[in-house]
């Protein structure tokens, strides 16, 4: 375990920016009140094998106990650096994604099962969209009665999806629920 | 009677002698550290008596220079053997006389040096060379005239190292030359044998074990081996915890970096589409508000601020006044 230099940093934060905007600033300074601290400790990151994990500070005091190669998780596991050095977000990453989301989409009952099964999601399944949403921003996906269900990229502009035929993908699919499902090892 | 000298520190007595000669080893020993004691004794005594200054330390005093002679460490210098031109200049009876530094030059009619840079009759100086009847066609004057300083200047090289060589035969080098005699051309000097040292040989034991395609990861260690010395540099992290608390760098590395990523996308907070709708919105707003009747317009105004406050106080969960805004489209 140890902490991301200044180049990993921004390569993270890009990618949660692109997410989440300005409420990058919710993830990194929330305090967090894990373990038996009287004060509120903050939130970190910090990498092992190649993927990054979202740790409060006192967790990761405790986990330098444990030695690199034995430390299978802590905290929660938000993405991974491929071999190619960029960065990649999982689906462990929705919970703090879904609460400082920028871009939203809501999903009709009826399109649901599809997203779960990683399909990307087409105008016709769009139940709700915020608005200014940019081709290329991250959208995280909800359920009309707001569970947070995946994430992804968005294809079109919020402006641009009234128009387009109700089988154009609106929303690439990046992650879901699902994949707890159907990737259980690889988690 | 002792004799101190407070400039080496030293005390002897030139007078003393023993009584009578002791009978056992361990009775030398003692009268011999007696007598030490005494000297040592009076050395302090005088140091005392000397005028002091008192500093944190304790007092200082300034020692007076030594008087007594003492005996060169090394012997004196062997007599340099004459250069040839010193014999020669002997044997003609030509003295050596000074001269000055700086000439009257009458080519450029200032004073210049005698010798070296921006000398006096510097052949740089001469722009044109006149043509002489012994002159060989198709031959540059000037090129000769480098040749010829050249030559010069290669020949009184040749001499100087003949001189060091016939003086290296007597041992009468200078010690500047000595230092860098293994480098000159002087036959007849020795160089030291040059003993490898241990570090020396380390390395080259390191550059021999990792010559190999895999850098010497999968060959045998020999007994008492190390691992070859990893020679670039390690990255460092921060530290993963910092006493109490998070590490004070890492908190601002992280402050660094999303100051520089929100200052990057700060074109993006004013968004133009949505401010043009608002400000529609609350034109429409205003117009029907002036074509209802004017007994409502206080009500009216106070909806607006009713508004504003929601929006101040929702700022923290943002998704729940998107969602606010989106119903109202």
């Amino acid at each position: 375990m140890r902490t991301l230099d200044e180049n990993e940093t921004t390569l993270v934060f890009e990618k949660l920016f692109k997410f989440t905007g300005n409420n990058l600033k919710n993830i990194v300074e929330s305090p967090s009140h894990e373990g038996p601290d009287r004060e509120p400790g903050r939130y970190c990151f910090r990498l092992n094998k190649n993927r990054v994990y979202y740790v409060s500070e006192s967790l990761v005091r405790r986990a330098t106990n444990v030695g690199r190669e034995n430390l299978v998780s802590l905290g929660t596991c938000i993405g991974k650096f491929t071999q190619s050095g960029k960065f990649h977000l999982i689906i462990q990453a929705l919970g703090i994604l879904a609460g400082n989301a920028k871009h939203k989409v809501w999903l009709k009952p009826t399109s649901e099962m599809s997203f779960l099964y990683g399909n990307h999601v087409l105008k016709g399944g769009v139940g709700r969209i915020t608005d200014s949403i940019n081709p290329g921003d991250g959208v995280v996906v909800f359920s009309m009665s707001d569970v947070p269900l995946g994430f992804g990229i968005a294809a079109r502009s919020t402006q641009d999806c009234r128009k387009v035929d109700p089988n154009a993908n609106v929303v690439l699919h990046l992650a879901d629920i699902g994949e707890y499902l159907r990737m259980e090892d690889e988690l | 009677m002792e004799t101190v000298d407070l400039g080496h520190l030293m005390a002897f007595d030139p007078t003393h002698q023993f009584s009578s000669l002791p009978s056992s080893r361990e009775e030398l020993v003692e009268s011999c550290l007696q007598k030490g004691r005494e000297l040592v004794q009076a050395v302090a005594n005088a140091l005392f008596s000397l005028p002091s200054t008192e500093d944190l330390d304790g007092p200082i005093v300034k020692l007076p220079p030594p008087t007594t002679k003492l005996p060169r460490e090394k012997h004196l210098p062997k007599p340099k053997p004459p250069t040839k031109w010193e014999t020669f200049a002997k044997m003609k009876g030509i003295k050596k006389h000074k001269k000055d530094k700086v000439v009257w030059d009458e080519q450029t009619s200032a004073w210049k040096r005698r010798y070296g840079y921006d000398r006096v009759n510097d052949d740089q100086d001469i722009p044109i060379i006149e043509a002489k009847s012994t002159d060989e066609p198709g031959e540059d004057p000037f090129a000769k005239r480098r040749a010829d300083k050249r030559k010069r200047v290669d020949k009184q090289e040749k001499n100087r190292v003949q001189n060091l060589k016939e003086a290296a035969k007597f041992g009468a080098l200078p010690s500047h030359v000595q230092l860098a005699a293994t480098a000159l051309p002087i036959t007849g000097t020795q160089a030291a044998p040059k003993k490898v040292s241990k570090n020396e040989l380390g390395d080259v034991a390191g550059i021999a074990a990792t010559a190999t395609a895999s850098g010497g990861k999968f060959d045998k260690k020999l007994e008492g081996e190390k691992k070859p010395k990893h020679d670039h540099k390690h990255r460092k992290f921060l530290p993963v915890a910092e006493g109490k608390g998070l590490g004070s760098k890492e908190k601002e590395q992280t402050d660094r970096v999303l100051n520089k990523l929100i200052s990057k996308n700060s074109h993006e907070i004013l968004n133009i589409d949505k401010a043009i709708t608002m400000y529609n919105v609350k034109k429409e707003k205003k117009r029907r508000n002036q074509r209802g009747d004017s007994a409502t317009s206080t009500s009216s105004k106070l909806k607006p601020k009713k508004n504003l406050q929601k929006k101040s106080s929702n700022k923290k969960g943002p998704s729940s006044s998107k969602k606010a805004k989106s119903k109202s489209k």
